[in-house]
């Protein structure tokens, strides 16, 4: 094999496997920097800060797979959380956080019937929602975060289990929800299905409409869910985690291998896309990377990758 | 209505469907029997798939009536048509590239089959059923198209269909995977299973078939058992068609060489090498997949195309963007006139205008009065039936809405004009206006590169016909002194050029 | 011609105006309807709220919306561009902040001149970087822009922050001469506002491009259909560097008249100016989908923006609710500009 062969061989696993590359690279360089990093102290507090996305981008996988996106969830996150701390004053705990969640499905639910029933453009209709809930979100709280009343409420968020945060079990709890859904069920597969072919998955009699809408339900409902779990931790409602949440959420998925294209991708795909960010953030910040530098490098992290995703897609349709 | 005979599995009774601007099918009777093989013949365009969209349900009937298996069939879809026991395997295979053989096998009835493990167990004994060796987990867009029709088989299978048509199965198979699908078509055959096999390789025909039906302009025109036809006799019925004034004379004025093509490669063409003559209209014949659109997109910079020469006049000339090919003097109407030609909801004015820029701009300022001028004077030229120039060109039919790309590039007078299939989808008077101006353009020494499916067209209207087949060129001939039964078989790939 | 096709029997359409002239006769109607919906609401609002509360009507007031126009207008009028173009840009947030924190900390060095025209060079620059990432991307599609534009924000975004160390930088700071911006951001050229000039000017020059020139019908050919346009000889490339590096040019300049009124330049100025600007193209009534629109309507669409954030401040709705309006009216739009299509 020539040189360029084996060039070209690794520049395509490269951009295909661009997730576990960039994890590889960054464990790498960290055996010789810092080998404080592997310690179980400093993985389980990154597993930790970054579950509250795992969960975002376990929902929102569902609906990139099925051919959509859903950039609402940010705004959702914001309101579930500050609902879940409102409600917390007039209602039992368990309620609340039903409620919370509920209210992430029902938004889910508006989602649906503008992208799936109206068949309008998911990504700008969902960041329009996304918009419309901060600014509710802002309204309830005044723009100052609500602090909880229900001390037991913080235990959620910040209590631990045998030496394992609640949230990095609550977070393993819906990985295995979520792969299983999309892995065993049938209506896993026809969300694979319906992003692969749309108009083969209809032909094949799959209730296109019904199942694509349930995707959006389903990540509402998980973003509602993430909101309570973040004011859990936080103790408080913030509105502040808005729209940029969304976005990287999105971008972490496709970083992973989950395709805007559809039908491409899976949940353990979306996880270590996350997971990329997450190791960024923990290693920029064990590097001392000054916290400037930190939002330029993921930022460039985030245009490389979706590029490659782009340039891939190019590459296919031209070849002649 | 009589009723069908029990021996017979399939009663199709004048059924017709016209789209606008085409009458697809003209009244389509035929008979299939149990557990025969069933060919159908026809060129491009005589309506196989419209016909075979219908009987799977994609389409509806605008009327006659349809029996499967005794049972009166009416507004089916898809689905409803594959658990009947009909099952249709496409061209354009219909599976999901991106996921697995064995889910693709089972779209849909993941439940019903419990799940993964049931589905690859249960797709792998189908597929050894057939004899193919794919694992039930490799992603379909990996596989050869000779793997992805056994999966369709398999599809097909799964749901005990009775019927199975397939629609151009070996177009893309080799030697060897063609004598794999002969042997699955007798084992099917064997299990009671009937076939409707749709092709133009005269020689799988032959092989495969018991009885063969000839089909054209929309009417099936002959059945007979296959034993019954000489390949001659199917060729001409397939082709065969009085020809009167539906096209005027053909240009006489072959000129000097105007443009050489050498060595086009790509990895669906090989080594494509030809001469265009001034005042010359020359006929690109082949089956739909051939490569004759790749030519001409090569041609004109449309794909990323490299390696290859082409000189005009004698100098080489380099190609690499439509806009080089414009600067060099060719025109290119497209194949897909709505996603390829037009922009929909502009006027037609904006899209007759769109390549002649340079004519009504000055400095990079548009004089909206010379703009106004040319597209008045196309629309008079080529009798453009529409209210005003300003009207939505997505308002206008189909082929006044080809009409607006042809003034387009009219407009500029290029000397080299490709047309891949510009009749397509358009009333017969339209048509002879276009066949009309094509001639004007040749007898003013311009070229003309035409691609077309009909074969009675470019038999008309083209001085010179280079047939298609694979990716090659397989051979040269003249219309005005070649029959169309030779130029046929030539683009089937059996000619004396063939490989 | 007619009696021929008629003659060849049914099935055979003639070849006049087809069935579809019907309905898109129906659908004229409809974008006319909703043009003047815009203008209908225009009024509407304004008469509801001069007759709750007449303070609207005060000199002041309308002072304040003419100056409001400036930085959103302009960004605006830059990002109808992109979508007419068929695509989105996210990017302006971190291109203001990038401009805004440059070219305030010039003015001491340089002198306000250079300063200032350095800050427009780099709104451009942000542009064109925007326009090579998605051509060498190969991104086609308006979702895959949306992406790479909004990486490109964080990263302009992380640039101000890394040139300015996070900190705001003030007018009373800078001791060299700064009439200029002073006057772009209070002066006044008779009965009107410096800034209401230079929008004037910008729209009248914007609104020639648009219209008038070749480039400017390239841009629409793009968007309307891309593969068309291609194929019809039109540089699709260069028709995709021009309408982002005019946006960059155009948040640039909205960024020296944001920084000039508010006389501070901090890191994060910029923020929220791109949902606002998209806000003010989709209601103005240009289509996401490209091919149509108008930097006149973009105009009544930041017309209506603004008005509606200035009755609603009158009405003492506060500003987080109308956050969330805005994003119900977003929301709206495009679902109706939708139906259009469908």
């Amino acid at each position: 094999m020539t040189a360029t062969a084996i060039g070209n061989s690794l520049f395509k696993v490269a951009t295909k496997q661009k997730a576990f590359m960039a994890i590889l690279v960054m464990l790498l360089g960290m055996v010789f920097s810092r080998t404080d990093f592997y310690t179980a102290y400093n993985l389980l507090d990154m597993l930790n800060s970054t579950s509250i996305l795992l969960i975002l981008a376990f929902g929102v996988t569902l609906t990139i797979i099925s051919g959509g996106c859903d950039l609402s969830i940010g705004g959702i996150l914001v309101v579930a959380g500050i609902l879940a701390i409102k409600l917390l004053n007039v209602m039992p705990m368990w309620l609340s956080i039903v409620l919370a969640v509920a209210f992430g499905a029902v938004v889910g639910f508006v989602n649906g019937f503008l992208v799936v029933h109206q068949k309008t453009e998911p990504f700008i209709i969902t960041l329009g929602m996304g918009l419309l809930l901060t600014g509710i979100a802002q309204q309830l709280t005044d723009a100052h975060p609500i602090p909880a009343t229900n001390p037991d409420f913080m235990v959620i968020g910040n209590g631990d289990l045998h030496g394992v945060p609640n949230l990095v079990l609550i977070m393993l709890v819906c990985f295995g929800l979520s792969y299983a859904l999309m892995r065993f069920t049938a209506f896993g597969r026809n969300l694979y299905a319906i992003g692969g072919d749309y108009e083969v998955a209809r032909y094949s009699g799959i209730d296109v409409i019904r199942t694509k809408w349930l995707a959006f339900v389903i990540s509402g409902a998980a973003a509602g869910l993430a909101g309570v779990l973040l004011s859990s931790k936080l103790n408080t409602g913030s509105p502040v985690y808005g729209e940029t949440t969304a976005l990287v959420v999105n971008c972490g998925v496709v970083v992973g291998g989950t395709s805007f294209a559809g039908g491409i991708g899976g949940i353990p795909q979306s996880a270590l896309g996350l997971l990329v960010f997450g190791m960024l953030d923990n290693v920029m910040n064990m590097l001392g990377i000054a916290s400037y530098y930190q939002v330029l490098l993921k930022g460039a992290v985030i245009v490389t990758i979706i590029w490659l995703d782009c340039f891939n897609q190019k590459v296919k349709r031209e070849a002649v | 209505m009589e009723a069908a005979g029990a021996d017979v599995i399939l009663s199709i009774r004048d059924v017709c469907k016209t789209f606008p601007g085409v009458r697809a099918l003209d009244g389509v009777s035929v008979d299939v029997k149990r557990g025969t093989v069933h060919g159908i013949v026809g060129e491009n365009g005589a309506g196989k798939s419209t016909l075979m969209k219908i009987l799977s349900g994609v389409y509806e009937k605008d009327s006659g009536t349809v029996h499967f298996d005794g049972q009166r069939i009416e507004r089916t879809t898809p689905h409803q048509s594959m658990q009947s026991g009909l099952a249709i395997i496409y061209q354009e295979l219909n599976l999901v590239n991106t996921m697995s053989v064995g889910e693709n096998v089972f779209l849909g009835r993941f439940r019903e089959m419990g799940g993964m493990r049931g589905t690859h167990a249960r797709a792998r004994e189908i597929l050894d059923s057939i004899g193919c060796k794919v694992s039930t987990g490799r992603l379909v867009s990996e596989l050869s198209v000779s793997e992805k029709q056994m999966v369709e088989i398999a599809k097909a299978l799964s749901f005990q269909s009775k019927l199975i048509i397939m629609d151009e199965p070996s177009s893309s198979l080799t030697g060897e995977e063609l004598v794999e699908l002969a042997k699955i078509i007798q084992q099917l055959k064997e299990q009671g299973i009937s076939i409707i096999y749709i092709s133009h390789k005269l020689a799988e025909i032959f092989e495969f078939c018991d009885v063969v039906s000839v089909m054209r302009d929309g009417r099936i025109i002959d059945t007979k058992p296959k034993t019954a036809f000489t390949r001659n006799e199917l060729i001409a019925k397939m082709v065969g068609r009085t020809i009167e004034n539906e096209y005027p004379p053909r240009p006489q004025c072959v000129g000097a060489p105007l443009m050489e093509v050498r060595r086009i490669n790509t990895r669906k063409l090989h080594d494509i090498s030809f001469t265009l003559h001034r005042g010359e209209i020359l006929g690109l014949v082949g089956l739909v997949g051939a490569g004759r659109t790749e030519i001409v997109r090569a041609l004109f910079g449309a794909d990323k195309v490299r390696g290859h020469e082409v000189l005009i006049d004698g100098k080489p000339v380099a190609i690499r963007t439509p806009q080089d090919a414009k600067a060099a003097g060719l025109g290119f109407i497209p194949e897909d006139r709505k996603l390829q030609g037009l922009v929909l909801p502009f006027s037609v004015e904006a899209n007759i205008s769109m390549a002649s820029f340079k004519k009504f701009s000055r400095l990079g300022f548009i004089r909206k009065s010379i703009e106004r001028a040319i597209a008045a004077r196309q629309v008079k030229a080529l009798k453009v039936k529409t209210p005003s120039a300003r009207v939505p060109v997505r308002n206008l039919s189909g082929g006044n809405q080809q009409k607006c790309i042809v003034g387009r590039w009219l407009e500029i007078s290029p000397r080299i004009f490709i047309m891949d299939e510009p009749t397509r989808g358009i009333d017969v008077g339209a048509k002879y206006e276009i066949y009309v101006l094509m001639k004007e353009i040749a007898e003013r020494g311009g070229a003309i590169i035409l691609i077309s499916s009909e074969l009675p067209e470019v038999l008309n209207m083209a001085n010179r016909v280079l047939t298609i087949f694979e990716g090659r060129i397989t051979g040269e001939l003249l219309p005005e002194k070649a029959s169309a039964d030779e130029i046929m078989t030539s683009a089937l790939g059996m000619g004396r050029g063939a490989a | 011609m007619q009696e021929m096709n008629s003659a060849l029997g049914a099935g055979t359409p003639d070849g006049s105006v087809a069935p579809g002239a019907r309905r898109g006769a129906l659908r004229s109607t409809a974008t006319l309807a909703q043009d003047y919906l815009v203008l209908v609401m225009i009024a509407v609002l304004v008469l509801i709220t001069a007759a709750v509360e007449p303070k609207f009507l005060l000199r002041a007031n309308l002072v304040n919306i003419m100056r409001q126009f400036g930085p959103l207008i302009m960004v605006s009028m830059g990002m109808t561009f992109v979508i007419i173009g068929g695509f989105i840009d996210l990017s302006v947030a971190g291109t203001i902040n990038l401009v805004a924190v440059v070219t305030i900390s010039l003015i001491q060095p340089l002198g306000q001149v250079p300063a200032l025209l350095i800050g427009l060079a780099i709104g451009a620059v942000c542009g064109l970087l925007n326009a090579v990432v998605i051509l060498s991307s190969g991104a086609l599609t308006q979702a895959e822009a949306l992406f790479l534009t909004f990486g490109m924000s964080t990263v302009f975004s992380a640039f101000a922050l890394l040139y300015s160390h996070g900190s705001t930088m003030h007018f009373w700071d800078i001791e060299a001469s700064k009439s200029v911006f002073e006057g772009i951001g209070g002066g006044n050229l008779g009965p009107l506002s410096v800034s209401f000039v230079m929008f004037l000017s910008c729209l009248v020059v914007l609104w020639i491009f648009q219209e008038k020139t070749v480039e400017g019908r390239y841009i629409r050919l793009t968007g309307g259909n891309k593969t068309a346009a291609r194929l019809a000889g039109v540089n699709v490339s260069r028709a995709i560097v021009l309408i982002y590096t005019l946006c960059g040019f155009m948040t640039g300049v909205g960024a020296i008249v944001l920084f000039s009124r508010i006389t501070t330049a901090a890191p994060v100025i910029g923020a929220g100016y791109e949902t606002n600007a998209i806000l003010a193209v989709v209601v103005g009534g240009t289509t996401l989908l490209g091919g149509k629109g108008s930097v006149v309507r973009t105009v009544m669409g930041v017309l209506l923006v603004i008005l509606m954030s200035n009755c609603l401040d009158l009405l003492n709705v506060s500003t987080y609710l109308q956050v969330a309006v805005k994003g119900a009216i977003l929301v709206l739009a495009i679902w109706l500009d939708n139906r259009k299509r469908v």
